[in-house]
């Protein structure tokens, strides 16, 4: 990390007493190497494709949202960013490593280095909250349960869930879940964080808490995170860069800034919320209706 | 399409859907003994501790319905033998019939149904719901296997743990339909015993216990594949259960069948 600029330009407001999260510039990121790397991706579910040409890049520190639509191929794209579908055609690289020509073990080291946080948690429900932070140190180390232990206490203590430890997932609540899974996916301290839907279902403070939280990590461990949203507020609020994916394509992939003052009426459309308007032939919607 | 044609793309389909399971079963297995053996060399070793407590789980939670199911069994068997062989006044030879058929037959397929609907649907239905809830895509991402996580230990617990309610049914089986014989034909119990003992061979005993593991290997199977071709929420968990258990349950009674005629040619 020695090699990077360090952290000082550019800091996000902060209330009186706080202390004031640092943001990276646009130049200081340009400086930075590229840790994840799509190249001209495609998918398709059967005959039916999600995902055209989808070509993006993110640098390390950054904070890179991923928005659109329901069905524009958000998670599918996550999917593919955290290797659970292969690049076919296309490639994705994570730490300048493609993931579909790695060997087992090799696939394995990477994996370590990266952290998923599930929409809905995906904590075992077999296990309670600490061992499930657990889980990754007791699987993939040679850890005594002693260290294990104080390691699963300190990343609950950063995502402010201390004492929650011996609860199991069904004893919390959306927003203690969506903290728990942050928790185990930073326990290994990866280099890229993945962050599906981390607010949906959140009333606005925790959803603002866990926005304050992602920044805090960042700041921390210097980390790349890659979120999927629809919560555009947060997105301006944390995001460096804003993808947005519409029908499988990407719209636009800029600084927060530019998107907000984009002209593109697809974008506007999207951060105004508002819905896109079809053009129905009365004719075609009847037949539809009545199957005929 | 007419309805014909439509009743042989079903039967085509339901064929490839069925040999792609077959394919799918056989790969797991595969996978699951390479995680066994191989496991230490790639950092993920099968947990033994996950195993005993699949152990405990399959095989110690289940004695209490596996003692009243073997001891129903045998003293079924001995009230049928001294019926039927009453018929004929060979009522004094029916420790032949209830030793063979207990120890051949009915301990290991009892046992091996009782698992399958005790187990097997318990094995769907955890598989299923952590697929729904994104458990299994969480392990993946983490870098952990789940066939070596999940599938190794509950393969391992029940290849070891349904032999051993076999030979349990068996002691249970054969006690009971002794005290019922002994009872009925005023002869000792210990005399019972010594005679079953006399015409049952090692091989006998082997016959059931392969049985019972293969058994158990069809059950973690069938339980696994099920499970992780859920869709859908609940009701897509419910369906995969009943499933696991219709189809370890037909396996094991095909299974036996070939294996019996297998073991006597």
């Amino acid at each position: 990390m020695s090699e990077q600029p360090a952290p000082s330009h550019q800091q996000t407001a902060a209330p009186h007493g706080a202390h004031a999260i640092w943001r990276p510039s646009e130049a200081e990121l340009a400086d930075r190497p590229k840790v994840i790397e799509v190249d001209h991706l495609d998918w398709s579910y059967g005959s039916r494709q999600v995902l055209y040409d989808i070509s993006l890049d993110v640098r390390q520190g950054e904070i890179m949202m991923i928005m659109g639509g329901s069905g524009s191929g958000k998670s599918t794209l996550l999917r593919h960013l955290v290797g659970l579908m292969p690049p076919l055609p296309g490639k994705v690289k994570l730490l300048g490593k493609d993931f579909g020509g790695l060997k087992p073990m090799e696939k394995l080291d990477l994996r370590r280095k990266i952290g998923v946080a599930f929409q809905f948690g995906a904590l075992f429900s077999s296990m309670n909250v600490a061992e499930n932070v657990k889980l990754p140190l007791r699987e993939l180390t040679k850890l005594n349960e002693k260290t294990m232990d104080i390691m699963a206490r300190i990343k609950l203590e950063v995502v402010n869930l201390s004492g929650f430890g011996d609860l199991m997932p069904a004893a919390l609540s959306g927003g203690m879940v969506k903290r728990a899974s942050i928790a185990r996916a930073i326990i290994m301290d990866p280099k890229l964080l993945f962050l599906d839907e981390p607010s949906s279902g959140l009333d606005p403070a925790v959803s603002s808490a866990l926005d304050d939280l992602i920044l805090r990590l960042r700041e921390a461990m210097d980390i790349s995170v890659v979120i999927v949203t629809h919560d555009i507020e947060s997105a301006f609020k944390i995001g460096d860069r804003i993808t947005i994916l519409d029908k499988g394509r990407i719209l636009a992939s800029e600084r927060v800034e530019t998107i907000r003052n984009s002209k593109n009426e697809r974008v506007q459309h999207l951060l105004n919320r508002q819905a896109e308007e079809i053009e129905v032939d009365p004719t075609e919607y009847l037949k539809r209706l009545t199957g005929g | 399409m007419t309805a014909v044609a439509r009743f042989f793309e079903t039967i085509g389909r339901r064929t490839v859907q069925s040999l792609d399971e077959v394919g799918y079963g056989a790969s797991l297995l595969g996978e699951s003994l390479f995680w066994l053996v191989m496991g230490r060399r790639y950092r993920q070793p099968v947990r033994v501790e996950a195993t005993m407590l699949a152990m405990l789980s399959f095989g110690v939670g289940a004695l209490p319905i596996a003692t009243l199911l073997s001891g129903t069994i045998g003293l079924m068997l001995a009230i049928q033998s001294l019926y039927s062989l009453g018929l004929f006044g060979a009522e004094s030879f029916a420790y032949i019939g209830i030793a063979f058929g207990v120890v051949r037959e009915f301990s290991p397929i009892i046992m091996g149904i009782l698992i399958a609907g005790r187990s097997g649907s318990a094995i769907a239905a955890r598989l299923a719901t952590m697929t729904i809830n994104q458990e299994i895509d969480a392990l993946h991402v983490i870098g952990i296997n789940p066939v070596r996580f999940l599938v190794s230990p509950v393969l391992i617990a029940l290849v070891i743990t349904v032999p051993c309610l076999a030979m349990w049914a068996n002691l249970v089986s054969i006690t009971c339909a002794g005290l019922y014989v002994s009872a009925a034909l005023d002869m000792s119990f210990a005399a019972y015993i010594r005679d079953t003992m006399n015409v049952l061979t090692t091989h006998d005993v082997w016959h059931g216990i392969g049985k019972s593991a293969l058994f158990g290997v069809l059950i973690a199977l069938v339980g696994v594949i099920n499970g992780a071709s859920v869709s859908g929420g609940a009701e897509g968990v419910g369906h995969v259960t009943t499933r696991a258990v219709v189809q370890s349950i037909t396996l094991i009674v095909l299974a036996d069948m070939i294996f019996a005629y297998i073991s006597t040619h």
